[in-house]
Parts: C-alpha cells; sequence; structure tokens
C-alpha cells in the first residue's frame, strides 16, 4: 500500500513535471540572450562589430570569444579603456617567489539588458484551464551582465537575471565561469589548442541557447525523459540548461577543428542530485568554402561591399552520457534502493553560411533506461526506454542589415509523451516564421508566429492546436 | 652689319621682356594668406571644419599630382576630415588587422555618386579619384562607429581648423573671393574676403 502511494506520487511528480516543462516550452519560454556592452565601451566600438543579429555572433565575435573576449590580433592597440595591473609584467620573472601578475579591466565591465514580450494566444478550451488571448510583457527579464579579460589567458563570464516574470522574481544566475586559454601552451600544442573553463556554464551546444536569436527556445533543447505511467524515467536533465562542471576544450587550425569534453553535474543549474558526473562530448569542422584563398585565412571574408562572414559550411556531432539516480534516500520506492538509469543524447548538426543567408540545423537522438517497479516481488524490470528523437532547420536571412526574416521547423518524436496524453501524435511539429528589426544596434524588436503541434484532451479525437504570437522588445546599456 | 646687330639686340629686348613677364605672372608676388579662426555656437568642437575659397574667377585648376592618404587606424579614419582639391586621388589605407570596408552613402547629399570601396587587407591601399564637388561621409559597414569625411573643393586653397578653430589658407592670389566652410554639424557659412599681399585676416561663425 506505502509502495503504491510512494509509486503514485512518482507519476503524479513526473506528470507534473512533463506539463510543467512542456508548459515551460508553450508559454513561458522568453529566453535571455546577450550582447555584451561592456565591450562595446572598452573597444569604444559599436555591437555590430561582434553581432550581425545580436546575441548571434558573426565570424569577428566568434573569433573573438575564442580568444578569450580580446581582439584576434593585436587586441592591446584597440582598447580604449587600458585595463588596471595587478601586478607589473616584470613580475612574472621574479614567480614563484611573488604573486603571478594579472590584470582586471579599466572600468566595472557590467552591462545591462531588458527584454518583453507579450503574447497573443489561441483560443485554448477550457477543459484545458483558462488562458488569456493576449499577455503583455511577461516576463519582463531584468539581466545584469559582466564579461572581460584579466590578463593574457583568464577571462571571464557572469550574467545573472536580477528580475524575471515581472517585479522581483529572482531568475538566479545563468553563466558564470572563468576559463583559461592556451593551457596546451605548456605541452607545446599549437595555440588554444586545450583550453580550460569551469563554474556554470551552458554545454558547447552547436547552437547557444542562451544566446540564440529567437523569442522562444528550440523544442528539441526542452525535452526532458519523463516516462510517467510507463516507468520510473524521470531525468531532469534538459539539453540547453546552464550545467556546473568543468570543461576541456580547443580548436586549433585557425578555429576551424572544435573539440570539447564536459565533466558536470548533470542537474542543469542545481546542485548536484548524485554521486555519478556526466560527460559531454563535442567536435565540429568547419570548411571555408570562399573563392579566395587568401581570405580564407582572414576573420572575415572580403567581401566587395565589406568584410563578412565567409561562405563556409560547419558540420559537427555530440554525445551526452549519464547515469540518473532515483530513490537515493529512499522514500521514492522504499526497499528497492537506489535505481541507477544511464541515459545518453547524441546528435549532428550543421551550419551553412553564404552572404546574407544562413540555413542551420541540428538533430538529436535521446535514450533513457527506463524500469518498471514490480511491487509485488520488489523488483525492477526493465521497461520499455524513454526515447525520442527530433531537431529543428532555421533559415535566417538579411533584408536589410537591420531586418531579419526567419523561418524556423522544430520537431520533437516521442513516443512516450504520446502515450501520455501530451500530444496528440509522436511527433509534435512546429513552424515558426518570424521577422526582427535591429532598431538599433543595441535594441531590437522581435516578432514570431508560432503554429504549433496538437495536443489532445476531453474525448477522444478532440485536440487543440495553442498557437500563438509572440513580439517583443530587448535592449542592452 | 649696323641693322643686324640692332635686330639681334630687339629680339635679345622682347625675349628679356616677354621672359620678364612669364615670371612676373608666375610668381605670387601678389599672393597672401587667409587666417583666422572659426568659432562653433553649439558644436562639439570647432575642430575638424573646413574652410575654403569657393572660386577664383577665369581660372581653373588642374589636379594634384600627389595622392593625399585617407587611414584607417585603430578602428577611427585619420584624419577625421580631409579635403582635397576636385580631381584629386585619395588613396584609402588599411592599417588595422581587423577587415575594414569604406563607402559613402552620397557625395554633397548626392546618392547617385554612392561608392563602396570594399576590403582590402591590413597595410594596403585602394585608390579613388574624387571628380564631383561636395563632401563624400565615410562610413565602414562593419564598424558603424567609424566616421570620417573627405570634403572635395574647387579650388588648391583650403584648409582644416585645429582644435581653437584656427585655420591659415596659404598662397591664396591678391583679389576679391568667397570662403565658404564645411562642418560635419554646423551650416555652411560664406563670407567674401579681399586678400591682398601678406596675412588676411578672417573670422568665422559656425552655427549648429
Amino acid at each position: 500500500m506505502l509502495l503504491n502511494k510512494s509509486f503514485k506520487l512518482h507519476v503524479m511528480v513526473g506528470l507534473l513535471l512533463s506539463v510543467g516543462i512542456i508548459g515551460l516550452a508553450l508559454f513561458e519560454s522568453r529566453r535571455d540572450s546577450y550582447a555584451i556592452p561592456a565591450f562595446a565601451r572598452k573597444y569604444q566600438t559599436s555591437c555590430a562589430t561582434c553581432h550581425n543579429n545580436y546575441p548571434e555572433l558573426n565570424d569577428f565575435g566568434e573569433a573573438f570569444k575564442k580568444n578569450g573576449f580580446k581582439f584576434p590580433k593585436d587586441d592591446e592597440t584597440f582598447v580604449k579603456e587600458p585595463p588596471v595591473l595587478l601586478g607589473a609584467a616584470a613580475q612574472k620573472q621574479a614567480f614563484p617567489n611573488t604573486i603571478y601578475p594579472g590584470e582586471i579591466p579599466g572600468t566595472i565591465p557590467i552591462g545591462f539588458r531588458y527584454s518583453g514580450f507579450a503574447t497573443i494566444n489561441s483560443r485554448q478550451p477550457v477543459a484545458l484551464g483558462f488562458l488569456p488571448r493576449t499577455d503583455l510583457f511577461t516576463p519582463n527579464t531584468f539581466t545584469i551582465l559582466a564579461a572581460g579579460s584579466m590578463g593574457s589567458n583568464l577571462s571571464f563570464w557572469i550574467d545573472d537575471d536580477i528580475s524575471t516574470g515581472g517585479s522581483g522574481a529572482d531568475g538566479g544566475l545563468g553563466d558564470g565561469y572563468i576559463k583559461y586559454n592556451d593551457l596546451g601552451h605548456f605541452l607545446r600544442l599549437p595555440k588554444d589548442a586545450l583550453n580550460v573553463r569551469f563554474g556554470q556554464f551552458e554545454l558547447d551546444l552547436p547552437f547557444s541557447q542562451a544566446r540564440t536569436i529567437n523569442p522562444t527556445d528550440y523544442d528539441i533543447y526542452d525535452q526532458a525523459s519523463v516516462a510517467m505511467q510507463q516507468g520510473t524515467t524521470n531525468n531532469p536533465f534538459v539539453f540547453a540548461a546552464p550545467q556546473r562542471g568543468i570543461e576541456f576544450g580547443g580548436y586549433p587550425n585557425d578555429g576551424n577543428f572544435a573539440w570539447s569534453v564536459s565533466f558536470v553535474n548533470g542537474s542543469n543549474d542545481q546542485p548536484a542530485m548524485r554521486n555519478s558526473k556526466d560527460v559531454y562530448f563535442r567536435v565540429s569542422q568547419k570548411f571555408n568554402l570562399d573563392r579566395d584563398r587568401n581570405s580564407r585565412k582572414e576573420i572575415q571574408a572580403a567581401g566587395a561591399t565589406g568584410p563578412r562572414d565567409h561562405t563556409s559550411i560547419r558540420v559537427g556531432a555530440f554525445y551526452y552520457y549519464g547515469r540518473n539516480a532515483l530513490n537515493l534516500d529512499g522514500t521514492l520506492l522504499p526497499g528497492f534502493g537506489i535505481l541507477r538509469e544511464p541515459f545518453y543524447r547524441a546528435g549532428g548538426d550543421f551550419r551553412f553560411k553564404y552572404n546574407k543567408f544562413e540555413l542551420y540545423g541540428l538533430g538529436m537522438f535521446g535514450h533513457d533506461t527506463n524500469l518498471f517497479a514490480d511491487p509485488n516481488a520488489l523488483t525492477l524490470l526493465h521497461a520499455a526506454p524513454v526515447t525520442f528523437t527530433g531537431g529543428f532547420v532555421q533559415a535566417n536571412y538579411w533584408i536589410y542589415p537591420w531586418m531579419i526574416a526567419i523561418m524556423r521547423y522544430d520537431a520533437v518524436n516521442s513516443p512516450t509523451d504520446f502515450l501520455n496524453g501530451v500530444s496528440l501524435h509522436n511527433t509534435r511539429n512546429r513552424f515558426s516564421p518570424g521577422l526582427q528589426f535591429l532598431i538599433r544596434a543595441n535594441l531590437k524588436a522581435v516578432f514570431e508566429y508560432e503554429h504549433r503541434w496538437q495536443i489532445p484532451f476531453g474525448l477522444p479525437g478532440q485536440s487543440f492546436r495553442p498557437n500563438s504570437f509572440t513580439g517583443g522588445i530587448g535592449y542592452s546599456f | 652689319m649696323k641693322s643686324s646687330s640692332e635686330n639681334r639686340f630687339k629680339k635679345l629686348m622682347c625675349g628679356t621682356l616677354a621672359l620678364g613677364v612669364l615670371v612676373a605672372l608666375s610668381t605670387p608676388a601678389l599672393a597672401g594668406n587667409i587666417e583666422g579662426r572659426v568659432t562653433a555656437q553649439g558644436l562639439k568642437s570647432a575642430a575638424n571644419i573646413a574652410v575654403y575659397v569657393e572660386a577664383v574667377p577665369g581660372k581653373t585648376f588642374t589636379a594634384p599630382a600627389k595622392a593625399e592618404v585617407m587611414d584607417q587606424k585603430k578602428m577611427t579614419f585619420i584624419p577625421h576630415v580631409m579635403v582635397v582639391q576636385k580631381g584629386a586621388t585619395v588613396e584609402f589605407l588599411n592599417s588595422d588587422p581587423v577587415g575594414h570596408n569604406v563607402y559613402w552613402p552620397n557625395v554633397g547629399g548626392n546618392r547617385k555618386l554612392a561608392h563602396n570601396m570594399g576590403t582590402w587587407p591590413q597595410g594596403a591601399k585602394k585608390s579613388f579619384t574624387f571628380n564631383d564637388e561636395g563632401a563624400a561621409p565615410l562610413l565602414c559597414n562593419v564598424h558603424p562607429e567609424m566616421s570620417g569625411y573627405i570634403v572635395v573643393v574647387p579650388t588648391p586653397y583650403f584648409a582644416v581648423t585645429n582644435k581653437e578653430g584656427e585655420f591659415v589658407i596659404k598662397d591664396v592670389p591678391a583679389g576679391h573671393y568667397t570662403v565658404k566652410t564645411w562642418s560635419e554639424e554646423g551650416k555652411p557659412v560664406s563670407q567674401a574676403v579681399d586678400v591682398a599681399a601678406g596675412n588676411t585676416k578672417l573670422n568665422l561663425t559656425v552655427h549648429r
């Protein structure tokens, strides 16, 4: 009886978690995005130096980021706010009998960002609860950003949502890490072949969620494995959430080849919930397709009307492995011990850039071991694994430098979600055409229509398509 | 014999006279400088204001043979304002290790004269000959904060003000002229001036 109660509680928690996550994806997933005004101040340059459509980085911005938030060449000649030295450079010669010299930014490297969105929702059936047709400026997110370099190899990043979803709701820390560039120098490896960062950070994803141009998340990134009635799997891991851990990575060969290996808690931005650590691998290779061979060596291509991103195609692959653990304190399923459920995510990605057009996409397969608790025999049996596939494809076209048309397609195929009544079919599809305007280099208006999949409700065959229109503004300063 | 000597003497005298006239005409003996100060009212600074002689009646000027250099260094156009004579060639240099671009959306407000110079690597130059009068606002399409100006004027008599607004237009032939200004933020100003040998004082006020 106690067992049944516990198991029901487990299922209920799972159900709530699942509904919560999907609800979040449907209606509340207005992610923060970041451009760094502190860098604009430091170098007295426009946001457009690193962003064609902020926060997405252009080729120069990527090189800047990879170089530890420094200009790829002759950084010191471009710095308009000289740093404060925490020790003369000559003190390096006295090391280890002195503290190794470093530096901090000349002015506090802080920037702020505000974003607010309005939504117009489809008329939702009463059976699914009340949802206002319109919602103005929710969430309002105000974020503090700090980033910079601390000497030749060290850099840092911190972003924290001071308030989200309205007044006073603390959104908490997004990323907060410190990075050491070119650790491989000591091993005589090529420049930046081995770097390390540790703290809380978004995994080395093929396409950043935290710094996406889209007002809504990529659906596949929000997919969590929750078995509900289908078993014990209740894995909180979602691909795009910040993780706590350490990452080794590198990008020799002018950054065209990149690799990374991360060891993380696997519990998103929450404290560790189990003893095991997860591991994440990623490799990618960019092929420069510019006709001019000399231009390929430059950070940006020499276009007929000015520097532009290289015509290129990047392909990559990723793999995440972890072992989720449940019933650690024995209260979920008394008498069963710890449930260890290995899981993995694997996939590939591509990105093609040509002049004012870019096309990119990602495909992912997720697999979670799933168990079934037999209350009579007090044993755990293997149930059908919780699996899903999916991804997205997105095309962006710059009609003008300040007007960008977007078309995106998301798909998540999850038989488990279907069996649990989350969607009418195995696959949840979404089309999201959008238009974005850079009113200023730091002020942006975004509009997106989301044509979503069907959600079943009420009688068999009844379904509802929770389409919505999102419009919003965001600015950084 | 006598007549032959007289003829030679006359020819010599005529030649000398003609040479004297030519030398007199070509020597700027009657040229002077126009010097003064521009007061900027409502402008951030009195610097970088172009001051030039609008026209010299009955005279045309050949384009200068030497090209001027407009540099892009530390993500800045140097100089910020360059004045050139109509027909002059400007070499655009990229001294930065980052990619730059130079384009101007118009010359003197005429959008048909817009031009994009493209991109070139560090240390390289690209040339352009400015055959149309007016100010060309120089921009870089990857660094929107960068700006410079090339002011194309009809005569070789021009100057750019320093931080104090001071200017000197050198070797202006004596005569009655109109001096004009061009500035990034201010309205153009015209003022008549009589130039004589030596220094002619001219003070101007430019309003926003």
